[in-house]
């Protein structure tokens, strides 16, 4: 589903990613850690389309289009999804607004009807519902006031709306607690776990891999996969630490 | 009727742009509005008023057009206006006069201006009773220079709701507005600049009575190479008086927004709560705002809240809600639209808010 080869890509014309290459096939989760600084996050946001991001050499292809030849919101209507470490505050402009609108504008591209504003009120209510949060968060800003883990719940609930193919979801265990992490691990679980879907998790724990079990775990440092194992190398790193396990 | 003609534009003195309070003003765009000649807009004068009950006006390069209009509680007068603003001293003649007290019917009063070309002077009147209630919708359309001059007046307890938008496509609208507000009455006026004429907006509110509110904002947007400019202050002359000035300016392209607002505390208006608030969004790099805050204050247990800022959109906000799937346009208008509604919610009306963010939403859509 997703092919990522021999991927180079610079931040400032530093280089961060130097030629990394992943495979990750419909129906599987695959987890990807590594220390601080080993280009974790830039990988998101490459696949994403941030600017800035500059892909310097190799390629991606998901579904077998070209996904760096898309633009962003291009990427989103082909079915990504990128889960940020930090979400961002939009003040001003409601969950509810920014939610419809990202969901129509991505079924106009597909060429299906937008949702009207009781179809999608009613998709955004059960979504809320499942991942536990109050469904009067959805008429506040985006994110503005939100707790850390408020903010990563709002992106799964996010993730359940839109129901992408393919989820990059960088960090999303960071900033919560033991019921939260449980909670949005069911989510990722029930939203993504399907023959026809994929997920890249990117994470510095394996406590999330307790609740959504991938099944390869690759070691990223200084830009590349330096070591692809099954789930017992996420409990190998936790013991020994990567300096010991990546060596 | 007998029409009062202003000297022509040859003899009219204007401002020096070495003025202090003239300085950002596009008195260039407002003397070629001046210079042209009236011809046909177009525009069906009608399609300007918002679909809501209540008096009608329309003004033609100033003339009241009695077939477009109910003018209900509204009275066509010649008036002599006091007062020696540079542009609003030339506003003589016939004009319009709102004089209501508690009793009166509260529907909402709206005056259409449609300019085909050259200039016009309108003065209006606003006289509020004790405890009465008016809303006054302003729109002003064609081009041409527009001229307008209100002295407005409000007795205790009244309240005036007013909201303006300016859609000229060309030319020049000047608006001058001095109010005096009594003793717990309340004064509202927003403002909307989405045309693409050159303004100039100048307020001066005089807190009178005790315990009255003032508030005068709105959002300037501009594009192209326009230039708009609100010039505002308050003055607060009694104790336990509320003002707000909220403005928002976006400039698109190599345009200019300018705010100057100034609050005045007089030294025995103690209790003063005053807000002012002046945020400007550059949509390019080659635009400018301009924002000028001032506040005087001589007594020594007042509140004033005061910000100004200006800046870009936020590029991490952006890739976020590409990354949702929406366009990059849609999200900068959205991103806009937000900015510019702090100033128009300030709206008090349901149907009138709603008609100002959707012409709001049409700049966007054309500026994006």
């Amino acid at each position: 589903m997703l092919k990522i080869e021999n991927l180079h890509a610079e931040v400032d014309g530093k280089p961060i990613l130097k030629g990394l290459s992943l495979s990750v096939n419909a129906g599987e989760v695959h987890a990807i850690m590594g220390p601080n600084g080993a280009g974790k996050s830039t990988l998101g946001y490459v696949l994403g389309g941030r600017p800035g991001y500059d892909v310097t050499e190799g390629s991606v292809t998901f579904d077998g289009v070209d996904l760096l030849d898309l633009d962003p919101h291009a990427r989103a209507a082909a079915g990504l999804f990128l889960g940020f470490q930090y979400p961002v505050e939009i003040p001003g402009v409601s969950n509810v607004q920014f939610l419809r609108e990202s969901l129509n504008s991505q079924r106009r591209a597909r060429g299906e009807t937008p949702l009207s504003g009781a179809e999608f009120l009613k998709l955004a209510r059960a979504q809320a519902a499942s991942l536990e949060m109050d469904a009067e968060m959805l008429k506040r800003p985006v994110n503005v006031g939100f707790s850390g883990g408020e903010k990563k719940r709002n992106e799964m609930v996010q993730m359940g709306i839109l129901n992408p193919k393919f989820a990059v979801l960088d960090e999303t265990d960071s900033g919560l607690d033991i019921d939260a992490l449980r909670i949005v691990g069911e989510g990722i679980n029930r939203i993504m776990r399907a023959p026809d879907k994929a997920v890249l998790l990117i994470t510095h724990y394996q406590r999330l891999l307790d609740y959504v079990k991938p099944d390869a775990v690759h070691i990223l440092a200084d830009g590349r996969i330096v070591k692809t194992g099954g789930p017992e190398l996420a409990h190998e790193l936790e013991r020994e630490g990567y300096a010991q396990v990546a060596a | 009727m007998r029409r009062w003609r202003p000297e022509p534009m040859s003899a009219l003195t204007l401002p020096s742009p070495r003025e202090e309070a003239w300085r950002w003003s596009d008195l260039d765009t407002l003397r070629a509005a001046a210079d042209t000649t009236p011809a046909a807009t177009g525009i069906d004068p009608a399609a300007l008023f918002l679909d809501i009950p209540g008096a009608r006006l329309l003004f033609v390069d100033g003339t009241f057009e009695p077939a477009h209009s109910r003018p209900g509680p509204v009275q066509l007068t010649a008036l002599e206006m006091a007062g020696d603003h540079p542009l609003g001293q030339r506003a003589q003649g016939e004009g319009w006069v709102l004089r209501l007290d508690a009793a009166a019917a509260s529907d909402p009063i709206q005056i259409v201006h449609l300019g085909t070309g050259g200039e016009s002077h309108v003065p209006a009147r606003i006289d509020l009773a004790d405890d009465a209630v008016a809303t006054v919708i302003e729109t002003y359309a064609g081009r041409g220079w527009s001229n307008r001059l209100l002295h407005a007046s409000l007795g205790k307890g009244a309240r005036l709701q007013r909201a303006v938008r300016l859609l000229q496509d060309e030319g020049f609208v000047s608006i001058r507005d001095e109010a005096q507000i009594g003793e717990a009455a309340s004064y509202v006026s927003i403002f909307l600049g989405a045309g693409g004429m050159g303004s100039r907006i100048d307020g001066f509110l005089r807190l009178d009575g005790i315990g009255a509110y003032a508030e005068m904002g709105g959002a300037l947007l501009t594009r192209g190479e326009q230039k708009q400019e609100a010039a505002v202050a308050v003055h607060h002359a009694a104790i336990e008086g509320t003002s707000r000035q909220i403005w928002r300016a976006v400039a698109a392209d190599a345009s200019t927004a300018s705010l100057a607002a100034r609050a005045e505390v007089a030294r025995h208006a103690q209790k003063t709560d005053g807000e002012q608030s002046l945020r400007g969004l550059l949509l390019k790099r080659t635009a400018t705002v301009n924002l000028k805050p001032e506040l005087e204050i001589f007594a020594d247990d007042v509140k004033c809240a005061h910000g100004a800022t200006v800046g870009e959109l936020d590029a991490k906000a952006l890739f976020y809600m590409q990354s949702r799937g929406i366009p990059e346009p849609q999200a900068k208008a959205l991103l806009t639209h937000a900015f510019v509604a702090d100033a128009l919610d300030r709206i008090g009306d349901e149907t009138v808010r709603e008609a100002f963010a959707a012409d709001a939403e049409k700049w966007l859509e054309a500026a994006l």
